[in-house]
């Protein structure tokens, strides 16, 4: 194994090897290098790679000052986004990583001050009813959930549904104001996630979060549940650290299950007889075709995204993996469409507006999703956009919610990597090279107008209302590293 | 008018057959022959169905031969019987299953190797959205040509198919120039004039070849309508050298009057749209774009180019060397970078395949894409095209009428050789060779590559028309359609 990884190409496998036995530092300029040698691309494994070494920063990270370790994480995370900004997934992981700091702590003083008066759950409804009208009004993003924790409380059972419900009956209006956008789609699978947590008190959390494919709403939410939960149960040995660490650990999860929780959706997005228009080798929207294929016959046209993809669409068309990610080749690995029965037809790039008058729906991968729904996607992606706005073709995007970045587009080249021209005309011609400026943009900037439905793993949303997300899972404080 | 008849005789096989009729002899013993290379074939399964069809071809050669035999007598009276014989076939052919059909034509050479293509093809062919694009395959060779058929034109024939001669005014110039060494070596049986005789019998092989090794472009059809018209026209009387001579000056005047010169003109009033400091973007290669930006370039206009490319045939990559050797300033997208080239640009210039009457524009496939982005980036699109090109055809999609390009050109060798190490089915041994790598895609199941050559800009997108009429927005072209036709 030894020998393997010292073979190896440098990567996310090798580097998430590395990190067990290196110490942090190195790691941090380990990770870094690979970034800046682009050895480790793509959003999803830079995410993991990042998560993975936040881990490690928080668990080496000694003493008790949660301020120092903020400043720590954030040392850490400017090193990164600085050796490559145009990953702004690795900034979206560090400001989540952030966040959960902040969170920690600031339940942890929540806990406190609820706990002077008893710990004692009696204790809870006149707090609770106490302090909400000041908690309504303000417009901090975790508030909601707050309100949640305390209704199974004020109930006092730990069964009843329809209790909760009537019990949570003066409190909706409250909500609703504050929130008004947010009630609707979460508010009842958020009650019923509640429930099993505080059924099974000491089930570790991480089994609870995968369970909900009828409540996936907000795994970041649910992270910040347990951890006040934790935060009252474990507030006389109360150890930031720790609890960071295991909101990491839950943020990994998220990542490994994203896919599949995005995939969870598309038996509500695609019917049967369908043809479905899709570029680039992504896993997540492989998945997602994969598992719609399982119970419909739909057809899908695949766009070969070329000069910087093709070989990738190449393979996964062929054979379902993609020959670029041969790192985690066992997770990458899944059959391909045509395997599932489903008919796939490969077409140039030009040909995406000839075609798109038969197609009915576009599914698009993404590289970024920026906050005000417009998003960063492989080149190629906006010209299929275009075509299907002509078209009138519906327009879905299939990201995780750790693609969304709170980064406001203010310009938009800075976002666009371009990649090596060489693919677009080789350099055997010389006389060519020599004389043509030849460009290869690797991303395009879709705006949000041309995108009808965003799917995260969180469910289905308009691109109107990406910002709100964004609001849940990052802290202002933490946009600007 | 004539149109269909050609298209009739379009089948090359059996064309290429019943054009042997001026040597009636052969032609039963052609038929016989295939007749039986057919049993031969399918000896080792032989079923019914086969043998009726066996049976039906014979009668079908003793019909031929009995239909020849007289046919000899009056030479004249050759046409209508022999394209009767030919409509019977084709509709032979039709009830047999597809591995048969295009059999006759082809010697035994390539008849050794049909079958075997056909069953791996006959999936694939069952296409998406292109499937009723797909009669026949294209020719790549000059095995099977009609004996009629020019040298000259057979040569033009295989560098039209691999795309040696490619854009449709060089097509359809290069044709017109084939036709003329057609009709200088054209002699007039005895007993028939040059105007009754030549179009149908000589030149609609000739033709019939050409649109086997690929589909005529619309320009070409207007150039061949028009060729038809002047044959008629010529006085049975007047002696054959004179009428022959006459023709080619007619063919020389129609390439200077309606390529050369309107050519000129366009450029000339083209290169004025471009002003100094302009980005003008263009997609794959145009002969008149090109003109355009090199008369603007003379001019001492400062202006850079963007060529967007394309796969596979990456047309874009000519045109971009050949400006940036006479020192314009030229950048080089691939397709997928379209979106950003289109944002840089200050104006888009289009070539154009045809010009349709309802004003869309027909063009190389991937146009519509660049047209659509640049109107909604609000940059004009200007398109130049001959009036040889309108056409007063009428197309709503690019689906419905369209040239299906051959699949494999998909994958070039590069991308085949970066395909080389995968393993399809799991265990399944990597492939060493390209061609294998082709192999397996094309047998890939639920798998289909797919290729066109020309999609259709809707009209909305087209801000400008520049002819050698004048510019006219794209809602004009029925009418200077009408105007060039009749003019």
């Amino acid at each position: 194994m030894a020998e393997g990884t010292a073979i190896a190409t440098p990567g996310l496998s090798s580097f998430l090897k590395s990190l067990k036995t290196t110490p942090v530092e190195p790691s941090v300029a380990y990770l870094i290098s690979l970034l800046k040698r682009r050895q480790i691309r793509n959003s999803r494994q830079c995410a993991v790679a990042t998560t993975a070494l936040l881990l490690r920063v928080v668990g080496e990270f000694k003493g008790k000052d949660s301020a120092k370790l903020v400043e720590r994480i954030r040392q850490v995370g400017r090193r990164l986004t600085s050796a490559q900004p145009r990953e702004v997934v690795v900034g979206n992981i560090v400001r989540r990583v952030l966040g959960l700091v902040r969170e920690v702590v600031e339940d942890h003083l929540d806990a406190e001050t609820n706990a002077t008066s008893d710990i004692g759950h009696n204790s809870q409804p006149h707090n609770d009813s106490l302090s909400r009208p000041t908690l309504s009004s303000t417009i901090s993003t975790f508030s909601p959930l707050k309100h949640a924790t305390a209704e199974p409380l004020d109930a006092s059972t730990h069964q009843s549904e329809t209790m909760s419900d009537s019990g949570e009956l003066p409190k909706r209006p409250g909500l609703l104001t504050s929130h008004t956008s947010y009630v609707p789609s979460s508010s009842a699978p958020l009650v019923n996630s509640l429930f099993g947590l505080f059924s099974h008190p000491d089930t570790p959390s991480t089994s609870n979060t995968p369970t909900g494919h009828q409540s996936p709403d907000n795994k970041g939410m649910l992270t910040s549940l347990n951890l006040e939960r934790l935060a009252d149960f474990s507030n006389s040995k109360f150890d930031v650290k720790a609890e960071v660490m295991d909101g990491i650990r839950e943020l990994q999860d998220e990542l490994d299950q994203s896919d599949d929780l995005i995939a969870a959706n598309a038996l509500d997005h695609i019917h049967s007889n369908e043809i479905i228009l899709t570029h680039t080798a992504s896993t997540g929207v492989q998945k997602f075709l994969l598992t719609a294929a399982r119970k419909r016959k739909f057809t899908v046209v695949h766009v070969e995204t070329f000069p910087h993809d093709h070989t990738g669409t190449h393979s996964v068309l062929l054979t379902g993996k993609n020959r670029d990610h041969s790192g985690d080749s066992e997770e990458d690995s899944f059959k391909p469409l045509r395997a599932a029965g489903i008919q796939v037809v490969m077409i140039p790039d030009s040909h995406v507006f000839a075609i798109m008058s038969q197609v009915n729906k576009v599914i698009l991968a993404t590289h970024t999703v920026l906050a005000n729904g417009g998003l960063v996607a492989a080149s190629g992606a906006r010209m299929i956009a275009a075509a299907a706005k002509a078209h009138q073709t519906p327009v879905v995007v299939v990201s995780g919610v750790y693609k969304l970045s709170p980064v406001y587009p203010f310009d938009i080249d800075e976002l666009i990597e371009y990649g090596d021209p060489g693919s677009v005309v080789p350099y055997e011609d010389g006389g060519f090279v020599d004389l043509v400026d030849v460009e290869n943009p690797l991303y395009d900037y879709v705006p949000a107008d041309l995108v009808d439905l965003y799917i995260t793993n969180l469910g289905g949303h308009a691109p109107s209302y990406l910002y709100r997300i964004v609001a849940d899972h990052y802290r202002t404080e933490d946009i600007n590293l | 008018m004539s149109e269909p008849v050609v298209r009739e005789a379009g089948h090359p096989p059996v064309t290429a057959q019943a054009d042997t009729t001026s040597n009636p002899t052969p032609q039963p013993q052609n038929d016989a022959k295939n007749a039986t290379s057919t049993p031969s074939k399918g000896k080792p399964k032989l079923s019914g169905v086969e043998l009726k069809k066996l049976k039906q071809a014979e009668k079908q050669a003793r019909r031929a031969a009995q239909k020849a035999a007289g046919e000899q007598l009056q030479g004249q009276q050759k046409t209508p019987p022999a394209k009767d014989g030919q409509k019977q076939v084709p509709k032979d052919d039709k009830s047999k299953p597809l591995p048969m059909r295009r059999r006759p034509s082809n010697p035994n050479v390539l008849v050794a190797k049909e079958p075997k293509k056909d069953t791996k093809k006959e999936p694939k062919h069952a296409n998406l959205f292109f499937g009723h694009l797909y009669n026949q395959p294209r020719l790549h060779s000059v095995v099977g040509a009609s004996k009629d058929v020019h040298p000259a034109v057979l040569a033009l024939g295989l560098q039209y198919s691999s795309y040696i001669i490619c854009g449709s005014t060089a097509r359809m110039v290069s044709m017109l120039v084939a036709f003329k060494a057609v009709i200088e070596d054209y002699q007039t049986p005895v007993g028939t004039s040059l105007a009754r005789h030549l179009t149908s019998h000589h030149l609609s092989p000739q033709i019939d070849y050409l649109r086997s090794c690929r589909p005529l472009s619309i320009g070409m059809g207007n150039a061949i309508r028009w060729l038809k018209d002047v044959i008629i026209k010529i006085d049975p009387s007047t002696p054959e050298s004179e009428a022959k001579r006459e023709l080619i000056t007619d063919i020389d005047n129609f390439i200077r009057d309606r390529v050369i010169a309107a050519d000129q003109l366009i450029s000339d009033y083209a290169a004025k749209k471009i002003e100094p400091g302009d980005v003008i973007l263009t997609y794959a290669s145009s002969s008149i774009v090109e003109s355009t930006l090199l008369r603007a370039h003379l001019d001492g206009i400062s202006f850079s180019v963007i060529v967007v490319d394309s796969k596979p045939l990456f047309e874009g990559k000519r045109l971009a060397r050949n400006l940036s050797q006479h020192g314009i300033k030229v950048r080089c997208f691939s397709y997928s970078g379209a979106a950003h080239a289109v944002k840089d640009a200050s104006k888009v210039f289009l070539g154009a395949h045809a010009m349709m009457s309802n004003g869309r524009l027909y063009s190389r496939v991937g146009t519509a894409s660049i047209a659509n982005l640049a109107n909604s980036n609000s940059i004009p699109v200007i398109v130049l095209c001959e009036s040889v090109k309108f056409t007063e055809r009428v197309a709503l999609d690019s689906i419905v009428g369209n040239e299906v390009a051959p699949a494999e050109e998909i994958l070039s060798e590069r991308e085949r050789q970066a395909l080389l190490p995968l393993k399809v089915n799991g265990e399944e041994e990597a492939v060493t060779t390209t061609n294998d790598v082709w192999k397996r895609v094309e047998e890939a199941k639920n798998l289909q590559l797919q290729q066109v050559l020309y999609d259709v800009t809707p009209a909305e997108y087209i801000n400008m028309v520049i002819t050698e009429y004048g510019s006219l927005p794209p809602s004009s072209v029925p009418v200077v359609h009408r105007l060039s036709t009749n003019a």
